[in-house]
């Protein structure tokens, strides 16, 4: 059975950030590498296996908001600090934290956003633009509607006023536009190709070498799709 | 996705029953079929009122079936509540096209959306196509078909529009008219009942005499395939659009005027970006834009040079060219050496070309003639190419005698002078032919000109550099999207 499906099952009308994840990267999309723990040893167990440093992340579908209920445990170096981390996360007394998530630590240089809407007219949407606390701020988005062309795609990136974002800067490489213009697509075939799938949030997509990848993603399911 | 309409004989009715008609002035049922008569409709009209003999001098019938020969079109201005039973009596008489201009349908609550319902009902029973209800009426050059509310006699062109809103889309007719800016076709679409935005643009994008698409849009429907209609046709022909309703109070006007209902104004731009559609936002620059876009090619990129008498106006041209991402390329050695021999040695010998205040109108064309032909560029702007309003003709001539006759013999060499911007403007339009690239005139102020430039010389002119600018960059986004590669998705 696949990741949506399950999810409905458990009555849940979103996917937490590891099933979102995990769903995106059955599709292409790259994401940070990360499992669940459910205890300390297995934490510091995974922790080895990314390598330092990690961030540890409450883990379940109902907690969309981590940083403002201090759920997030950012740039761990150390076995101690991972164990220190997982005690604080699941001690936190405004939430009954059982699982933790343990990923890879991308610091990156550029934040973008990915996105997926469904417009009452025009269907699945896929949107691009600066991610992070930009997004909200700025609103330097751009839409499209599926299935986008790779010309659509490369279009998009033109069509956000921070597009100098996207070239080199710094010293640090241009992001690589063929890599975007796939997740871009991808976004896009997902909307076409899941009635499940009601919205997706990729914010931030953080730009690490020049390469893009999803370091927190949200899959909103269509709990009224799922009924029929 | 929905099958093609053909609507040839909707704008090509060899015979229109009119129903409705009526002796009162005041009253569409006159207004209308006068309007006919007087724009010379070539088919026949046929009246229809039971209580009339006799119509403006043409015989009236007391129903359709009572009329001798067949009908191709209908047009109802009756009240709502009598339209279904009236389609019963266009289907009996195998009537294809209905207008229904009538209103007090969807747009006025459920009540009316009922009837509407209705309407199209009994019209599919007779295959019976419905152009509103609540239209403006449409309009057609090859049959002078001028079925229109207001008396609005549209210029002929190979420009054709359909508008959502029938008075925005009357006043495009206008503002055609005043600026010798031609119609090929016009429909007011209404509420849409049955024929809707993506048809009309469907048959204007596969019809030969229509050469650019200009539309009027508040809603789109659920489902709709205007985009993938829009894909297709705009790598035909440019499609222009004005798309009212893209903020939240004027989405809110919208959806209680044509019962539409407006949509996310971001989504819409990316959509229509996809699809090839100009969009343009304010109600000046549809016009500005049909314009250029009916009478100049498409140039081939961005560049642009700059021609202007004085300084000032081309630094604000160049501006306006980077804030909106034109290119202003710096003049090459060959082109400065070939203006060198036009111009005074004080000239900028850079793009902007600044003739420092020369007025006359041989180096003026000269130097239009270069930039044209200059290789690097792919359109140019020409400032003060009218030098019509430069003398003031009316003033009073006051002082001494002497002084009285040497301002009397200035004004006659003006006048003199005025009358060669004919030949200004007929160097330019064969400019425009010989090079393939747009030369855009700016008058620098209003003028009395603009109709006849377009109409009479084919030369496309604006008062201020800002709206010359915004109307070329239109051309270069439509550039970008015609060299966009075709994929198949």
């Amino acid at each position: 059975m696949n990741i949506l499906e399950e999810a409905l099952k458990r009555g849940e009308k979103t996917l937490s950030e590891n099933d979102s994840k995990r769903f995106l990267a059955e599709h292409g999309i790259p994401v940070t590498k990360e499992k669940i723990a459910t205890s300390e040893g297995e934490a510091v167990k995974i922790a080895g296996e990314i390598g330092y440093p990690v961030v540890l992340k409450a883990s379940g579908s109902e907690f969309a908001h981590k940083t403002e209920m201090n759920l997030i445990e950012l740039d761990l170096r150390t076995e101690t600090e991972v164990r220190e981390a997982f005690k604080r996360l699941t001690g936190n007394p405004k939430a009954k934290v059982e699982e933790v998530l343990v990923q890879q630590m991308i610091k990156g240089d550029r934040e973008l956003v990915v996105g997926l809407t469904r417009d009452p007219q025009f269907g699945p949407c896929v949107m691009f633009g600066l991610g992070g606390i930009f997004t909200e701020i700025l609103e330097d988005v751009a839409f499209r509607v599926a299935p986008l062309t790779r010309w659509d795609a490369y279009d998009m990136m033109e069509d956000i006023k921070a597009k100098k974002i996207l070239e080199a800067f710094r010293g640090k490489p241009a992001v690589d536009r063929e890599v975007l213009a796939d997740i871009l697509i991808t976004i896009g075939k997902i909307g076409l190709d899941y009635d499940l799938v009601k919205e997706i949030d990729v914010n931030p997509l953080k730009i690490l070498n020049g390469k893009p990848v999803a370091v927190d993603a949200l899959v909103v399911l269509d709990t009224d799709a799922a009924k029929q | 996705m929905r099958t093609k309409r053909d609507l040839d004989i909707l704008f090509n009715p060899r015979s229109i029953a009119f129903i409705g008609a009526s002796q009162n002035p005041a009253k569409w049922g006159f207004i209308i079929p006068l309007n006919i008569l007087k724009g010379q409709f070539k088919g026949e009209l046929y009246p229809v009122n039971p209580r009339l003999e006799s119509f403006l001098g043409i015989p009236c019938y007391p129903s359709v079936g009572a009329i001798p020969g067949s009908v191709d079109l209908a047009i109802i201005t009756t009240p709502a509540k009598t339209v279904p039973s009236l389609i019963d009596e266009c289907g009996a008489k195998g009537i294809r096209f209905v207008i229904v201009v009538s209103s007090n349908f969807s747009e006025t609550g459920p009540e009316g959306a009922e009837l509407e319902r209705e309407l199209v009902e009994r019209a599919g029973r007779y295959g019976i196509t419905i152009v509103g209800p609540n239209t403006m009426g449409i309009y057609s050059a090859a049959s002078r078909l001028n079925a229109l509310m207001p008396p609005v006699v549209p210029l002929e062109g190979r420009l054709s529009m359909f508008s959502q809103s029938g008075n925005v889309g009357v006043q495009m007719l206008y503002w055609g008219n005043n600026k010798g800016l031609g119609f090929n076709k016009f429909v007011s679409s209404g509420n849409e009942a049955d024929l809707t935005c993506e048809d009309y643009l469907a048959y204007f994008g596969d019809d030969e005499a229509t050469e650019v698409i200009l539309g009027y849009m508040e809603g789109i429907d659920p489902g709709s395939d205007l985009i993938r209609v829009a894909r297709r046709v705009c790598r035909k022909k440019p499609v222009l659009i004005f798309k009212g309703g893209r903020t939240a109070t004027g989405g809110k006007a919208a959806a209680s005027h044509s019962g539409a209902m407006a949509g996310s104004s971001r989504v819409l731009k990316g959509v229509f970006r996809q699809a090839g559609i100009v969009e343009i936002a304010e109600s000046q620059g549809l016009i500005d834009a049909a314009k250029i876009f009916s009478a100049y090619p498409i140039p081939k990129g961005n560049r642009v040079g700059i021609l202007t008498r004085g300084g000032g106006w081309g630094v604000i041209t160049a501006d306006a060219c980077e804030e909106h991402g034109l290119v202003v390329p710096p003049l090459p050695e060959e082109i400065i050496r070939r203006l060198d021999k036009i111009l005074p040695p004080y000239w900028s010998r850079g793009n902007p070309v600044d003739m420092a205040a020369n007025i006359l109108l041989e180096p003026f064309m000269e130097c239009m003639e270069a930039l044209a032909e200059w290789d690097e560029v792919d359109s140019v702007i020409a400032l003060g190419g009218s030098i019509q309003g430069i003398f003031d003709f009316e003033a009073k001539v006051e002082g001494t005698k002497e002084l009285k006759e040497v301002i009397i013999l200035a004004r006659e060499v003006a006048r003199e002078y005025t009358t060669q911007n004919d030949v200004v403007l007929d160097h330019t339009r064969d400019l425009v032919d010989r090079t393939g690239k747009p030369v855009v005139v700016v008058t620098l102020g209003d003028y009395e000109g603009f109709k006849s430039d377009l109409r009479d010389h084919g030369v496309v002119s604006y008062p201020t550099p800002e709206r010359a600018v915004k109307a070329l960059k239109r051309m270069v986004e439509y550039r970008r999207f015609l060299d966009s590669p075709v994929e198949e998705i």
